[in-house]
């Protein structure tokens, strides 16, 4: 016979193991009997409480009591209900996670939605913007739209063209410079509100080379300045201003998507 | 629990009347075990009236591997009269324990024990009802 060494509580739920498995469903009754199943006198226990519980199901029951449980299961599990389900600790506690999970992937969803191919260098840019002293531009004094013929001449810029919706704004200086990954950038400062305008090569696809386009004006915003991009011939041009969305839609509303 | 069919019938009868009248009363309890629970106080009630069973040390033996042979050659009624003859709560523990319908934690609710008090009623309860068989059934015979 195989001697086992149970702990005193393992030897007191071996005493009352119970003699269905589907009655087996607390964990540490289960370890109980795993612990306790090598053993002789367990196995005794266990043939005996099956003899006695086969005796008992032999009680015949009369039929008029019979009648009254139709049901194979006479127990009724407690109902579900949503409050007390709310109330448990732990389901507070992973509901509370999920909601904070949802609303961090909802912000970097918004987020990643509000991209375009070239906003990142966009948002460089608006940073520039605020930064930038109207002293460090060459002053030039045209309508905005003229100065794409000064980029092509002077710097060799194609396509540098300011879109039609700020074409007649009238300038204040404009100067060209190369951002930190070495792309020719044209910056021109305007009269209306304040505007700066940015002209800047188009983000390409590593592979092929291509222009990455998009269709339409996209808004981008940094630091209390907002920017309204547009792609066209592999050039984007930015009109970026000290303010919200609101106050660049007027320009662009005609037009946008 | 009560060694008595007549008397189990009544006490059922009642705790069904009782449950309907909840029911109508729209005070349904919300405790699944409560028909259980009834029905053991209703058992406990009844069990004080008429014969009582003398409170005698009972012999106990060890579990023998030919104890489920020895039930085999039982009479239910033997059985029914012997659990009820045992005293509570140990009745109850046995009562509830070999209706199987029952996990260890729901016998602990509706006998209100600990669990160190059920393994022991459990244990006590099945080394006694050996020493019982022994004298009932003898081993040689039920081979």
């Amino acid at each position: 016979m195989k001697i086992v060494r149970l702990s005193r509580r393992q030897r007191l739920l071996a005493n009352c193991a119970p003699i269905s498995e589907e009655r087996m469903n607390d964990r540490s009754m289960r370890a109980a009997v795993f612990c306790a199943r090598g053993s002789g006198e367990f196995a005794n226990q266990q043939s005996f409480d099956r003899a006695v519980a086969a005796l008992v199901q032999s009680v015949p029951v009369p039929p008029e009591i019979g009648d009254w449980f139709s049901s194979e299961n006479p127990i009724v599990s407690p109902k579900w209900r949503w409050k007390k389900t709310a109330q448990n600790p732990a389901v507070l506690s992973i509901g509370i996670a999920l909601a904070v999970i949802a609303g961090v992937f909802m912000l970097r969803l918004f987020e990643h939605l509000q991209d375009f191919p070239g906003s990142g260098t966009a948002q460089r840019l608006l940073t520039i913007a605020s930064s930038t002293r109207s002293v460090l531009l060459d002053p030039v004094r045209t309508d905005a739209g003229a100065l794409g013929d000064l980029f092509f001449m002077k710097h060799q810029l194609e396509h540098y063209d300011v879109p039609p919706e700020f074409a007649d704004f009238r300038t204040l200086g404009c100067r060209v410079f190369d951002d930190d990954e070495g792309h020719r950038v044209a910056q021109i400062w305007v009269i209306e509100k304040k505007m700066q305008f940015f002209l800047f090569p188009a983000e390409r696809n590593a592979k092929t080379g291509a222009a990455l386009d998009f269709s339409g004006w996209r808004y981008v915003e940094q630091e209390g300045w907002t920017g309204v991009v547009q792609e066209r011939n592999g050039v984007c041009f930015m009109a970026a201003l000290h303010g919200r969305e609101k106050d660049l839609a007027p320009y662009v509303s005609k037009t946008k998507e | 629990m009560l060694g008595d069919a007549r008397k189990a019938q009544e006490v059922f009868h009642a705790t069904l009347r009782e449950a309907t009248l909840r029911s109508a009363n729209g005070e349904t309890p919300s405790d699944p075990f409560w028909l259980f629970r009834d029905a053991r106080w209703r058992c406990l009630e009844a069990s004080e009236h008429g014969l009582q069973a003398e409170a005698v040390e009972l012999q106990e033996h060890d579990l023998s591997p030919s104890a489920p042979t020895q039930i085999e050659r039982l009479d239910v009624n033997q059985l029914a009269i012997w659990i009820s003859a045992a005293p509570e709560p140990q009745r109850t523990a046995l009562a509830l324990f070999y209706l199987d319908e029952f996990n260890h934690r729901e016998i602990l609710s509706l006998a209100e024990l600990k669990i160190g008090e059920l393994s022991r009623l459990l244990a006590n309860g099945r080394r006694q009802f050996q020493a019982w068989l022994n004298t009932t059934v003898p081993q040689k015979e039920a081979k």
